[in-house]
């Protein structure tokens, strides 16, 4: 087990900036996910990790040591590529010992290693398959094995799930939770996909544009999202955003006024402009005091996505059980859980207003139920 | 549903149809340039025939049993062995190892890639006639250069004796022929995936253990058919013998094409050229067969 720590890092290719002031601490044996969408600079940090590529400015230290002139070989990690990276031409028994191999372990010790990591993911049967005969989720695995087998300190892991079909993909998600739970070894896990990232990590850095948003947990993340980007891009459908105002102890659109829990923001807030965020599951179709009209209706079995228009022409999404369908052009009375309002500086990507005192956390199974009631 | 499955059926002969139209004039062209020759010349090959005037008797097999006898063909299957196995060796070495250099980021890469078809695309004899200058006894810069740099005091006789002569050509091809292996190769080299380097890099693996352990097996299936590609050709490679040293020194780089046509058009004796031919395809018919199930097997 090993820490792994990004110390600010900056990278450059050419006259465009990757990466910038990245500052990251891994506690050994943890499970941290890198979370963004394609371009934020998630996959070139892994690959600085991995020593395939090198940060402009930073240091990378992986165990307490410094390792940004260690070659990748030596550097005691392993990695998972999305698109596996098996040799082609060995079997699958040779591309679990290559690493060992090239470390010069002896042909016994190294059959014994073979063999107790393809207990490990089952691969038994396959070992003396070529990759080509393997399906998506076996070569996954193979992959894996060839990661697992020589114990590195730590696992990099490049959107290891996203080559795969959606059913294998959420079995695999379960088998990595698994896997990580019994060999307690420090992963890093690049993906785009926040399903994958909240469920399987015990901590979530959110990436935008070569900067780092957030680094904490999985519900914080969710519940106390750091700004805008963060709040947009964590939960599906994502949060709601309404730029308007304060004006006295409400929230101000379009001449409506939205009740906030004054209590728990007075301390930052003054009079003016303000982004209000909103989940979907925490909008109420009706019992509000914003008047709406709904537009559109998706039903996803379970429950409705409920697209709503307010004076404006702002479009807001609503999460209702199934049951009652409303009908589009039915004009209703929306409102806000108050204890569910966030509050965002103005701007493209504005930091959230921090409350003081009483800590806003709801735990997420209370709020899974309360969307369910609601 | 009878009715729909005896309608696909009918749409089904019908392609067969077309497929036997649109392919009748490949096989018209292939009968005439290959089937007819290849009749003509073993039918020749019973005969003894006089060049000029092409008139001759039927003679049997005697034709081939001096091939199987007589030392002309056998010393000429040698010579064509050592030309083949020096220059295709030469060739696939030096075209792959300039394949990895192009393969490199090299500032001067679009160029080099390039000049390095140059000589596969220059003219056989302007190239040949180049070299033989170049390879000149009395006032040739090769040994011009090698005497100035004083690694011989002596002019060599390159092209008129021996071993000379046969390193001379075997050198001559490879610089002729190795740009094939270099755009083959470099083509495949540039449809390896990045992902397998890096992956070997983290497993452990040098630059030395990367080309084995991922380059050459990835090269393999191109080097298989280029090997086979090139050693038919450079079997019966005519033209650049021919220009080079005529055969010689007597019959030192004769090779079998060499040998069919001094038979054919120096002795005038077609019909045993003609049975020498038929000997040459037979042993290229080995090449053939190989390329053959190794192509079907890639499939």
């Amino acid at each position: 087990m090993a820490e792994v720590v990004l110390k600010d890092i900056r990278k450059e290719f050419g006259t465009f900036v990757a990466l910038e002031r990245l500052n990251v601490a891994i506690n050994a044996g943890e499970f941290v996910a890198l979370l963004g969408p394609s371009g934020c600079g998630k996959s070139t940090t892994l690959r600085m990790l991995a020593g395939l590529d090198f940060p402009t400015a930073g240091e990378i230290s992986i165990d307490g040591r410094v390792v940004n002139d260690v070659a990748p070989g030596k550097r005691d990690i392993a990695m998972v590529f999305q698109s596996y990276a098996l040799y082609p031409h060995m079997t699958v028994a040779q591309n679990i010992a290559y690493p060992l191999k090239k470390r010069g372990v002896a042909r016994p010790e190294r059959d014994a290693a073979v063999a107790k990591t393809a207990t490990l993911l089952q691969l038994e049967p396959l070992l003396n398959r070529k990759p080509r005969q393997l399906s998506g989720g076996q070569q996954q695995r193979v992959a894996l094995g060839r990661a697992l087998v020589r114990e590195p300190k730590v696992f990099l892991l490049d959107e290891p799930l996203s080559n795969l079909d959606a059913k294998l993909r959420s079995y695999m998600r379960a088998e990595l939770i698994e896997l990580h739970r019994r060999i307690g070894k420090t992963m890093v896990y690049v993906t785009h996909d926040q399903l994958e990232a909240m469920t399987m990590a015990d901590r979530i850095a959110v990436m935008h544009d070569g900067r780092l948003q957030q680094f904490d947990e999985p519900e914080i993340i969710y519940n106390q999202p750091a700004n805008r980007f963060v709040a947009g891009f964590i939960g599906t459908p994502s949060m709601n955003q309404l730029e308007g105002a304060i004006a006295g102890s409400s929230f101000v659109i379009n001449g409506e006024q939205v009740p906030i829990n004054r209590a728990l923001y007075e301390q930052a807030l003054k009079d003016g402009p303000v982004v209000l965020g909103i989940r979907p599951e925490n909008v109420s179709l009706s019992g509000g005091s914003l008047p709406a009209t709904v537009r559109l209706v998706e039903n996803a079995g379970h429950e409705q996505i409920v697209t709503v228009e307010i004076p404006g022409g702002h479009r807001l999404l609503a999460r209702e059980a199934s049951g009652q369908r409303p009908s589009v052009g039915q004009t209703c009375q929306i409102g806000f859980d108050a204890d569910f309002i966030h509050l965002f500086q103005p701007g493209e990507n504005g930091s959230r207003f921090e409350t003081t005192g009483q800590a806003h956390v709801i735990p997420m199974q209370a709020q899974r139920s309360a969307s369910d009631e609601s | 549903m009878a009715t729909a499955a005896h309608a696909g059926h009918r749409l089904e002969r019908r392609y067969a149809r077309l497929g036997v139209f649109l392919i009748a004039p490949t096989i018209v062209v292939f009968s005439l340039v290959i089937v007819y020759p290849l009749l003509a010349a073993i039918y020749l090959s019973f005969f003894s025939v006089y060049t000029p005037t092409l008139e001759g008797e039927f003679t049997g097999a005697d034709n081939y049993i001096r091939l199987l006898t007589n030392a002309a063909f056998w010393n000429s299957l040698i010579t064509t062995l050592i030309w083949t196995v020096g220059t295709l060796s030469l060739q696939i070495v030096f075209g792959v190892g300039m394949a990895l250099l192009l393969h490199q980021n090299l500032w001067f890469r679009s160029l080099a890639r390039s000049l390095v078809l140059f000589p596969y695309f220059v003219s056989t004899v302007v190239a040949v006639l180049v070299w033989r200058w170049l390879f000149n006894d009395l006032y040739g810069a090769i040994n011009h250069g090698l005497m100035q740099l004083g690694i011989m005091d002596m002019p060599l006789d390159w092209l008129g004796t021996m071993p000379n002569a046969m390193i001379g050509v075997i050198l001559v091809g490879a610089w002729k022929y190795f740009p094939f292996v270099v755009i083959a190769v470099l083509a495949r080299l540039q449809t390896i995936p990045e992902h397998l380097y890096e992956a070997a890099k983290i497993d452990g693996a040098g630059p030395i253990a990367r080309f084995f352990d991922v380059t050459l097996p990835q090269l393999r299936s191109v080097l298989v058919v280029i090997i086979l590609l090139r050693a038919i050709w450079d079997f019966k490679e005519f033209d650049l013998i021919y220009l080079l040293t005529g055969g010689g020194p007597v019959t030192s780089t004769q090779t079998l094409s060499l040998l069919v046509y001094q038979e054919a058009f120096a002795l005038n004796e077609m019909g045993q050229a003609a049975a020498y031919s038929i000997g040459m395809m037979l042993v290229m018919l080995v090449f053939m067969l190989v390329y053959i199930r190794r192509t079907a097997r890639e499939a």
